[in-house]
This record gives structure tokens, sequence and C-alpha cells, in this order.
């Protein structure tokens, strides 16, 4: 077994075993492997689960979707990726650095969710000082700053203090010191968040141009339909455990789940026995619904209620989408423990 | 080198924060107002001028770290600020040792400013010869002041800004009697004895850091007293710094 | 990408709005204007009709400087130097109305407490308190204190000396010719200290000792005045031993006495 970059993984978390990694350094952007976080009351000792157990894989080049409901432990993964927060068991590694370093966040650009920023400094100079705390030269942070203030529409002033920044704004800014000191990997906590519709749109260009440059993205979102259009495949988190993966790909396009057929009249035959464990019918006030859980057989049935004279006047076909997924990883999870809320939840709350 | 740059950026922020620039303003009116006492003082201006001069630079120094530097650090864990830093490739060790060094060249800054405005005006009153006593005396009001900014950052990386303050205080005054505190543990039987001289030892010696009196006349001190106090203070700071890595070393940013 | 939020005027503001924000204002001014007018009397009526505290009356409820100085901090030289501002208005305040300083002794105890190197304070301290208080031993105890905290300082010791030379109702020249000699023997002592030191013996009526402190300055003396003066008392001592008269050899002198006018 093989650590990223040829060697054995960094010293143990919380005195267990190193963790070894199978897969090199050359695919994963991010890899965990029992990553968890709990939170023990210093008062009560009640354990309240952040997060459990997360194995997950990111290869390079990909754009991941990290979803799951308010509290599930979204903000918790991504505080313990940057460094944020320690680990209370298990290990992760960014680029084939271990998490534990902070040579791991070297070529990571990183947006929290609701940024805060110095209000004293000037936009321009809040990203240079981003981009030297990255590696940047003096000169090559300058002129990052200057192409990256302007990319994300705050160019025309550039000196105006911070203070004076609306929330998108700041939003906006918060982007530019992600992608200032040209990461290969961005992990965006709520990105679209405080922005406009044109703010959106901008902020989706923005990731897909990223991802057409070959960087890796990992971001949590609550507004699905931007998921749906950028990312390759999505993970879903709910009361601190991984609950499912799957790809963006198969839930849109992917075969439906149920075909609602809409008919003018019920057929007078009968179903045939070898189709009723997949085609019910029900009685509507006008006309009837045929209801097939099975794709496979549509094209048999609807020829059957043509013959039969049930005058199809719809076909509609429902797939899973991103919506039910989540809905359903939520609920079959129970109601999830709430991670300890960061401020803006509260505050929202 | 990620410890310079919060080191320049927290000098920027110091020295852009209004309430440093009046701390600076309020030196530099209280020598003019010695200057205006001096008619009052029979013949003694000069030694007022001097006595206040000193102690304006350490008072100020004082209510500089308390109003301004007890907050560097827990502003930025109020505000969430310090996502956007310990978030890039920067140990917590140097985002500590920056802002104590960015705290304390701020410091610096106002001691040698305010130092060499009282040179001017004794000077200007025709005490020749003052400088070597006005700046050794600035210099060690400039190490005392960084003894105590270490110490302020400890208490801003563990809790509020108002508490800090009162910790820093607090510190403050236990350092300033240290040696009225081993005075008092000889007066008392053993265990409390032996408790009281470990407080006053841990206290940071701010005595050390206090030629004031040798100023007043116009002499300096040995040498040896300079060596003394550079490195107590260099080793108390690096104290302190330690123990604030190693608290924030585990500590969660939620 | 859009620039921020730009903030515009509401379609239906009312005109006048800024009429009635403009009035507020004014009325607000003005308010503020009457409350301190009315503020201002109140305090000068104030003043002159409830009693306020003396200059220093705040300082005698400290029971002594030594307490008072771990209270400053570190900072006892200012501390000393705020305290001698007062005290010297205090002297001058009471010099020009009442010559009453009840509390003179206590300020300055409590003064050369915090700063026992301020000599000034112990100079102006004890011969205030001798001449214009009245209260020679307060003087005394103030200038010993002072002596003891600086047991080097030839000019305070001369200043103790001259303190028992001039004291009221009858000069203390043993004591005074005591500390003159202490002054001559320090570093920093004033140049006529010897001098004083050898006449002060001379007057107290021993002899023997004043004519060996001539000879000091006769021979010790830079300026030939003082070596002149010197050979002269000399030859003065001599003659009175020889004749048999040695109150021959003392100046009459008269009794120092203060009067304040």
């Amino acid at each position: 077994m093989h650590s990223p970059a040829g060697s054995r993984s960094d010293r143990p978390v919380s005195g267990r075993a190193p963790i070894s990694v199978t897969r090199s350094e050359r695919d994963l952007a991010v890899l965990t492997q029992g990553l968890t976080k709990l939170y023990r009351n210093p008062w009560t000792l009640k354990v309240t689960r952040g997060l459990e157990g997360l194995d997950l894989e990111l290869p390079r080049g990909e754009v991941m979707g990290y979803l799951g409901p308010n509290g599930a432990g979204k903000t918790t993964t991504l505080k313990l990726l940057t460094g944020l927060l320690k680990p209370t068991r298990g290990a992760g590694w960014l680029l084939g650095e271990s998490i534990e370093r902070p040579a791991s966040r070297r070529r990571l650009g990183f947006l929290p969710e609701q940024p805060y920023f110095y209000d004293y400094l000037s936009g321009m100079e809040y990203l240079v000082m981003a981009g030297r705390l990255s590696g940047l030269a003096a000169h090559d942070a300058d002129r990052q700053a200057k192409l990256w203030i302007g990319r994300v529409g705050l160019g025309d002033r550039p000196g105006l203090r911070l203070r004076k920044y609306s929330k998108g704004m700041l939003q906006r800014l918060g982007l530019a010191a992600a992608l200032v000191h040209r990461p290969e990997l961005l992990i965006l906590d709520e990105p679209m968040s405080g922005l406009d519709p044109f703010g959106r749109r901008d902020v989706r260009d923005l990731i897909l141009e990223q991802k057409h440059r070959g960087v890796t993205v990992l971001f949590s979102s609550h507004i699905l339909p931007d998921v749906e259009l950028l990312c390759d495949r999505v993970a879903i988190v709910s009361g601190g455990r991984l609950s499912r993966v799957a790809s963006v790909e198969e839930i849109v396009h992917g075969a439906a789940q149920r075909i609602e057929i809409t008919c003018a009249v019920a057929s007078t035959a009968e179903i045939p026995a070898p189709w009723r464990p997949a085609l019910a019918r029900e009685a509507r006030p006008q006309g009837c619904l045929y209801v097939l859980e099975r794709e496979a057989l549509l094209d048999e049935v609807l020829a059957w209620l043509v013959q039969s004279g049930a005058g199809v006047r719809a076909v509609v076909p429902h797939r899973t989408s991103l919506e039910t997924l989540l809905l359903s990883a939520a609920t079959a999870d129970g109601a999830p423990p709430r991670e300890p809320e960061s401020e803006p939840e509260r505050r929202s709350a | 080198m990620s410890a310079l740059l919060i080191a320049q950026n927290t000098f920027r922020e110091t020295t852009r924060d209004r309430v440093m620039a009046g701390m600076v303003l309020a030196g530099f009116v209280l020598l003019v107002v010695t200057q205006i006492a001096t008619p009052l003082a029979l013949g003694e201006g000069t030694r007022l001028t001097m006595d206040l001069g000193l102690s304006g630079i350490s008072m100020i120094g004082l209510f500089a770290i308390l109003l301004v530097g007890t907050s560097l650090v827990a502003k930025e864990l109020e505000r969430r600020t310090i996502y956007n830093l310990l978030s890039r490739p920067i140990a917590r060790s140097a985002y500590l040792v920056g802002k104590w060094a960015g705290l304390t060249a701020a410091l610096w800054t106002v001691a040698i400013a305010l130092g060499l405005a009282l040179w001017g005006t004794l000077a200007l009153r025709g005490m020749r010869g003052s400088a070597p006593a006005v700046f050794e005396a600035t210099y060690l009001a400039g190490l005392e002041l960084s003894v105590v900014s270490a110490i302020a950052v400890l208490c801003s990386s563990l809790s509020t800004p108002v508490l800090s303050a009162l910790y820093t205080l607090g510190f403050y005054l236990v350092g300033q009697w240290s040696y009225d505190l081993r005075e008092l543990a000889s007066k008392f039987p053993a265990p409390l004895s032996g408790i009281l001289h470990i407080v006053a030892d841990l206290a940071p010696n701010l005595p050390l850091f206090n030629m004031r009196t040798l100023a007043a006349s116009g002499q300096v001190t040995s040498p040896l007293h300079l060596a003394l106090a550079t490195g107590y203070a260099l080793l108390y700071v690096a104290c302190m710094l330690s123990l604030a890595n190693a608290a924030f070393e585990s500590r969660d940013f939620k | 990408m859009n620039a921020g939020p730009v903030a515009t005027r509401g379609a239906g503001a009312p005109a006048g709005g800024a009429r009635a924000v403009h009035k507020r204002m004014m009325m607000a001014w003005m308010l503020a204007l009457f409350f301190g007018v009315a503020s201002y009397g109140m305090a000068r009526t104030a003043s002159q009709l409830v009693p306020h505290p003396h200059a220093l009356e705040e300082l005698s409820y400290y029971p002594s400087g030594a307490h008072l100085g771990v209270a400053t901090l570190g900072h006892s030289e200012s501390a000393a130097d705020i305290a001698w501002l007062r005290a010297v208005q205090y002297y001058g305040g009471h010099r020009f109305t009442d010559n009453r300083f009840v509390r003179m002794e206590h300020v300055f105890d409590i003064l050369t407490s915090l700063s026992p190197g301020f000599l000034p304070a112990y100079e102006f301290g004890s011969f205030a308190l001798a001449q214009e208080g009245g209260d020679f031993p307060a003087a005394e105890r103030l200038m010993l204190k002072g002596l003891e905290a600086n047991p080097r300082s030839g000019r305070l010791a001369f200043q103790a000396g001259f303190l028992y030379f001039v004291k009221p109702g009858g000069r203390d020249f043993r004591s005074a010719a005591r500390y003159f000699a202490q002054s001559a023997r320090q570093p920093d002592a004033p140049p006529m200290a010897g001098r004083f030191a050898a006449f002060a013996e001379q007057q107290s009526g021993d002899l023997a000792v004043a004519y060996e402190l001539w000879r000091q300055v006769a021979l010790t003396s830079h300026n030939r005045y003082m070596r002149q003066i010197a050979e002269e008392q000399m030859d003065r001592i001599r003659d009175a031993i020889v004749s048999g008269r040695p109150q021959a050899a003392i100046k009459h002198m008269p009794t120092p006495i203060v009067i304040l006018k």
C-alpha cells in the first residue's frame, strides 16, 4: 500500500495507527478516510456528532456538489479539510498532503460561508495579501490581484475600503481571494450566497471556467439547479454521515422511476397479469391515470392502451431529482442531529 | 515569511486604528501640557517634563495594548476573519507570532516618536545631554510594552476582547507589584508564602524595565541592566507566545 | 460582473422631508445650547455657594507615601511631580492669605516617600516648615529623612547645616557644623561647605576643631580670598586661646526670627 507521493502518510491522528492510502497522488484531489468530528459539552459531557466516518474520494478535475440539510455536517466537512477544525478521528488529504499540515492548503482556494474581511483594508490590498499568504511573490501577487479584482467586477474602485462593501461585493471578493493564487483545488461553502441572479450566473461561469482549466471544485450549495448544471457528482450528507454519492448524469438523465400516462377513458381490457406489479390504474374525475414503474415496458403499454381505445392524452416521465434524493436521504436518517451552529446559521434561524 | 506578512498587516491594522492615533496625539498633548505647567513647578520644570514624558510613553503604550492589542486575535475570532488566514498555508504559530510582531512594531513606533518628542522638548529647555537617559528609558519602556503585548496576545487568543483586556490589565498590575508581592510573601506562613513567591516569580518582572527614577536625574543605567532586561523580555515573550500557540493549536474555529 | 447595489431615492419620498429633518436638527442644537448655558451657570453658582475641596485635601486622606507608591504602578516619580505642583500651589495659596500650613508636613512626607531622591522637595519643604510654618521639629524630621535617603548628597547636607544655622529662635551651631562638615566630605559639596563648617564650629565654641577646619580651607581652597579669610580666622583663634579669652573668637550674631508679611 502506498500513501500519496510514494511515502507513508503523515503522523497518526488522535493516537491511532497511521492510515495508508491506496490511490496515487495523481488521481485524487480530496481523499478522506473515516474523517470524524465529535463535540463534547464540557459541562454535561454529552457528545454531539458533527461528522462521522466520512470516506470521500474526489478525483482531480471533477466538480462535486456537497449537499445536505441544515446541520448535516457540510460546513464541518469543509472546515475539517481546510484546517479550521481538528478531526477527532480519521484522516484527510488534499492533493496528496495531509490536512494536518499547513502545506496541504498551498494549492487550495477556500471561500467560507459568509466571508468576513478586514474592514480597514481596500479590496486590492486584501487580494495582494491573500496572494502573498498563499505563496505568491510580491509582483505576482500584485498582478494577480489586479486581474481578479477586475474579473469579479470590483475593479472600478480598487481602493475602496472593505467596510463600504455590500454583501454581494464581499462574496465576489472572497471568490477572487480564493482564486488569486491559481489554486488547483477550490473548496467553496455556499458560493452563491448573497448574490443576485446576475451574480450567481457569473459565479457559475467562473466555476465552469475553472473546471475547464482542470481545477477540482468541491462546493456546497442549496441551489439545486446550479448543482445539476455544474457538478459531475454529488455527495449527500445527513446527520453527520455520508448518505449517498451519485453521478448527476445518472440522476438527471437516468431511467425514469415512474411514468404517468393520462388517458381519456379507462381501458376496457384488464391489465395483463405480467404487467400488474409495474402498472397501476387510478381513476380520475376526467379520464384515467395509469402509473408505470418500469420504463422498459412503456412502448408495449402505450400500444396496448391505444389498441384498447383508452385515448392516450399525456405521457409524463418522473425521474429522481436531486431534491428527491436530498429529501429521502434526510428522512432516511430521521431528524438529523444539528452540527454546532456557526454564527451565520444562528443569525438566520 | 507568513509571520512577516501577518506582522505587516497587523502593523497596518494597528496604525490605521483611530484609537491608536488618538493615543499618540494624547502623548504630544501631554508634553505640551507639561510645558504649560512648568511655571508652577518652582524651577523643577525640566524634571516635570522628563518624568511625565517618560510616564506618558509607558501609560499610552499600555492603553494602546488594552484598547487595541487585546482585541487583535479575539476580534478576528469573533468576526471570523481568521478563516481567511488559517485556510491558507500558514501555521497557527506563525499567525500568533505575526500578530505579536505587528502590534509590538506599532508600539515601538509610538514609543520612539514620543521619545524623540521628549528629547526635543528637553533640548529646547536647555537640558543638554539628556539623550542617553531618554533613549535608554524609552528602550526599556519599549521592552516592557513588548512583554505586555505578548500577554495580550495570549489572553486574546483565549478569550473575548473585554475579558482579555481585563486579564492583561491584571497581569500588568501583578507584574508592577511583583517586588511588593515578594515582600508581602515573607510576612505569611509557609504554604501561602511559597505560593505568593511563585506568583511573584511567574508574573512579568515589570519593575526591571523601569528606569524613570534614574532618568529623572539625567542618569543612565548600566549595560548589564540593559542586557538583563533585553534577555528577560525575549524569554518572557517567547514563553507567552508558546503558551498562546499551545492553546491555539488544538482550537476549533466553528 | 455587476457592480454593487446603488442607492436610489424612493419614488414617493416627500419633498418636505429634508426641511423636517433640518428643523429637527436645529431644534436639537438649540436645546443643546440652552442646556449647555444652563449647566454652565449652575456650575458657576455652585462653585461660589457650595464648599469645595482645597488643594491637597485629598492627599491628607492617604496614610503614607509608602503605600501610595504601590498604587502608582511604577510611576512614583510622575506622581511625586504632580504632588510637587500641588504642594507649591498650596504653599503659595496660604502664604498670601492666612499663612497657615497645617498639611504641609504630611504633603511633603508623601512627596518625598514617592520620590526619595527629589532633593528640592526636602530643601523647600524643610525651610518652609521651619520659617513660614513655624514648626522646626517637622522641618528637622523632613531634612533628616532626606539625608537618610541620600547619604552621599553634599548639597542636601549643606542645606541641613544651613537649616540649623538659621534656626528661628536660636541658631544651633553645633548641628550646623556637623552637617556642613559632612557636606564638605561629599563629591558634590558646594565650594563654601568647608568654610561654613569651620565658621559654625568656631561659633559653637569648639575652637580647636574650628582652627583645624580653617587650616584645611587655607590649604585646599583655590580662591585667594578664601585662603586669606581662613588665615585671618586662624590668627583670631590663636590670639583668643593665647590670651585666655576664647569668647573673643566668637562673633556675635543676631537670633533669627521670622516675620511674615
